[in-house]
């Protein structure tokens, strides 16, 4: 129960943000239209006179109106009143904890995920195009270029984000970190990108491992073929539409999935494209379901807003030791904001309303030890 | 002498005749000489009467098994691993000693004694006059490593001593994993794990030396009731299916080694200590749904009760419930004690600590579970139960850093021997 209150707490929250919002934005719209030179420090000084007046006459300013909540069939107009009711029990009059929104039917995702398979395929296409670039510059021996063409297979096949949790062993294969292999980096099943890296940031000869990129382009050729018939249920991608982030947390700005490039910000880079993608997608479904849409678009714009900023000044990617502390700061808080934001998403997408826990049968009376 | 020589001296003296023999220099303290020393705040205030009450209380550091392991968890610890840098077979089994002298003289309390005064003192002094017991235990055991070829106790190791395996999804740094010796130090409050660790660093030095370490502390045991277990940092109530500990057979079948074949004859009334160190992800657990938290874990959250239940002690009923209905299969609870005959033997006493570690360079908390667990063959309870979690939905939100498989010998038998003494016998 108190999960539900939380989460309403948290909706209402920022529909309450929403609502102060609402006015001052009319306030300085009216004010500018209204004071003669556009200082706005003048209209500031008959704001409450102007508030009064614009209200009643104000435009939307969004420019658009909500008329259908999707998934529901009652409409936009009374879909908020009915459900603050909801929200303010938390609880249905049985006393279960429910859901606040109506759930979505399961076939609203077929289109997204439709849509991201298809951009999944292009990913798909560059990683491979690159992993060739990879063989062919370590079997030349060349180590800068295969440093560079390793940075560029890895962001392209992270770019997948929200597939690459479904290919199970085929992702150990292609992107497998050495943690849990009974020998560690030294396990003979240790053979990807991370295998490469190692061996690339750590002296070793780079003709000694071209056959492992050998065997990573026909990983990928692999995850081509079966990309296509890959099943992505409706929470799995709902779900995965904020986990991608948060490995990109958990592993990649913690240095922990790249110890030896260092190339944290390059795949937080990556997996923050393939977020904005999976969002993209589940933006039409998101029309007036809670304040979500708007929440999570912000928050990604600026991340997306400091990393292209940490970019621009390092002319290219720098690795999480090349991060001034200021930058660190920033993409370390701005994907903090971020994933605060899109936890909302799993909830808001739900497709079935959490069914009540069976009670557990036979229990002694209260207060029997 | 030089002054390294006589720090030396003062050392390896207290070791040979044991804390209690020094004398006017430091010692073991009577229980009314403690209350003496300690009644400082007069009995009309309560809070003050209170805490004096805990820090006499004083567990016993010899006896047939070593302390800190059944008993409840104290709120405050540390656990130390240390690589034996002693030159020989000889030295180590010295360390060995004074360092259960030490030890034992500070769990029973002690007087910080006098010194000359161009000496350093014996005792940092940080917790003024006396060292209190608050509770105090000292849990020494030993690490797969120290059975290596340096000195000769290859023949002698425990029969199921190993170092700890990589689990899939473990994430072990070598530098807070292993460790020739572990030190378990726990007590009621701070300053006096703190003090603990630094006097026994002091007895150590030149011979143990430090590997890792990582502090834990208890959740305060906010209720409802007293036997309420406290929460970890997942806000889940941990411990509750502990098997009981008062219960002496029990203890025999699960936790202590029994002499028979199998395992060498010096390691009887000893026990498998396991430490793992496990990072949890808190803030991507916070961005987790109520039901995903507790259908991980299957229980409820606020009452710690299995879900469906409304008690913490509530048998889950796995058996009404096949199909996981109630209970997920994979739930954490239902994996890690499957409540059946056949996995009776597995149980395991757990004995965990959160720990804080602060915030890592990535801005991000690095809070966890020191997870401790003792039992009398890791191979049939420890590993089998890890096993079964292998693939348990929570392995997303955490990440095990450390720890270590060690065994903790049977316990000192007087003032006159040590842990870990029939090793060397």
């Amino acid at each position: 129960m108190t999960a539900v209150i939380e989460r309403v707490a948290r909706s209402r929250l920022a529909r309450r943000a929403a609502m102060l919002a609402f006015p001052a934005a009319v306030l300085l719209l009216v004010g500018a239209a209204l004071s003669p030179g556009g200082a706005t420090h003048r209209s500031s000084g008959h704001a409450g006179v102007l508030t009064l007046a614009s209200r009643a006459v104000a435009p939307n300013p969004l420019g658009v109106r909500v008329s259908k909540v999707y998934g529901s069939s009652i409409p936009a107009s009374v879909y908020g009143t009915q459900i603050a009711d909801l929200e303010d029990q938390g609880v249905n009059t049985r006393g279960e904890m429910v859901s606040d929104l109506s759930p979505l039917p399961a076939r609203a995702f077929v289109k997204p995920v439709a849509s991201y398979k298809v951009y999944a395929e292009r990913w798909t296409t560059v990683a491979q195009r690159d992993a060739n670039r990879l063989a062919q510059a370590l079997a030349r021996g060349s180590r800068t270029g295969a440093q560079s063409a390793w940075r560029a297979t890895w962001s392209a096949y992270l770019h997948l984000g929200a597939v690459y949790g479904l290919f199970g062993t085929l992702n150990e294969a292609i992107d497998g970190v050495p943690g849990g292999l009974p020998r560690g980096s030294g396990d003979p099943r240790f053979t990807g990108l991370h295998r490469i890296e190692m061996g690339l940031w750590t002296g070793a000869r780079a003709r000694s491992l071209e056959p492992f990129a050998v065997r990573l382009t026909r990983d990928l050729a692999h995850l081509r073929r079966v990309l296509p018939s890959v099943q992505i249920s409706p929470l799995e991608y709902a779900t995965r539409a904020h986990e991608i982030l948060e490995d990109a947390q958990r592993d990649l700005l913690s240095g922990v999935s790249v110890p030896w490039s260092g190339e944290g910000v390059l795949g937080t880079a990556a997996g923050l494209a393939a977020t904005q993608e999976v969002f993209h997608t589940l933006e039409p479904l998101l029309q007036g379901r809670d304040n979500t849409e708007a929440v999570v678009r912000s928050e990604l714009l600026l991340l997306s807003a400091a990393i292209e900023r940490i970019r621009r000044d390092h002319r290219g990617w720098p690795t999480l030791a090349q991060l001034t502390m200021r930058e660190r700061e920033l993409i370390d808080g701005t994907l903090a904001g971020a994933l605060g934001a899109l936890e909302l998403l799993p909830g808001t997408l739900e497709t079935e309303a959490p069914s009540p826990i069976p009670k557990l049968p036979g229990r002694a009376a209260a207060g029997t030890p | 002498m030089t002054a390294l020589d006589r720090r030396q001296f003062m050392k390896r003296s207290m070791a040979v005749v044991g804390a209690g023999g020094v004398g006017a220099l430091a010692g073991a303290l009577g229980e009314a000489e403690l209350r003496s020393g300690a009644s400082a705040a007069g009995p009309e205030d309560p809070s003050q009467a209170a805490l004096q009450a805990e820090l006499l209380r004083r567990v016993p550091f010899d006896g047939p098994h070593q302390a800190g392991v059944l008993s409840r968890p104290q709120a405050q610890a540390t656990f130390v691993a240390l690589d034996s840098i002693a030159p020989n077979r000889q030295l180590l089994a010295e360390t060995l000693q004074t360092l259960s002298a030490r030890a034992r003289g500070l769990t029973q309390g002690e007087a910080v004694g006098a010194q000359e005064l161009d000496d350093p003192p014996p005792d940092s002094g940080i917790l003024g006059p006396l060292d209190m017991p608050d509770g105090l235990t000292v849990t020494i055991a030993l690490g797969a490593s120290l059975f290596d070829d340096r000195y000769g106790l290859g023949t002698r190791r425990p029969a199921r001593l190993q170092p700890m395996p990589n689990f899939p999804n473990d994430e072990l740094d070598p530098q807070r994993t292993h460790g020739d010796v572990l030190l378990q130090v726990c007590a009621e409050h701070r300053d006096t794990v703190v003090h603990t660790v630094r006097e026994l660093m002091r007895t150590v030095a030149g011979r143990l030396t430090p590997r890792w370490s990582i502090d834990g502390f208890q959740s305060a045991r906010r209720g409802p009731s007293a036997s309420s277990n406290p929460r970890n940092l997942f806000a889940f109530r941990d411990g509750t299916a502990n098997p009981d500990t008062g219960d002496a057979r029990l203890m025999n079948s699960l936790i202590w080694v029994q002499r028979g074949p199998g395992e060498p004859a010096w390691t009887a009334g000893g026990t498998y200590q396991v430490v793992r160190t496990i990072r949890m992800h808190v803030e991507f657990w916070d961005r987790v749904g109520m039901f995903e938290q507790q259908n991980m874990i299957g229980r409820d959250r606020v009452t710690g009760a299995p879900l469906g239940g409304a008690d913490e002690f509530e048998d889950p009923r796995y058996e009404l419930d096949p199909k996981g209905k109630r209970i997920p299969l994979n739930a954490h609870i239902r994996l890690a004690n499957p409540r059946t005959p056949p996995t009776a033997d597995q149980r395991i006493v757990r004995r965990g600590y959160n720990y804080d570690r602060g915030m890592d360079p990535a801005g991000d908390l690095d809070q966890g579970l020191v997870f401790v667990a003792f039992n009398q063959d890791v191979k049939r309870q420890f590993a089998t139960i890890q096993q079964r979690l292998a693939e348990e939905p929570m392995v997303d939100y955490i990440s095990p850093v450390g720890g270590g498989y060690f065994f903790a010998p049977p316990g000192s038998r007087g003032p006159a021997d040590w842990v870990g003494s029939r090793l060397f016998a």
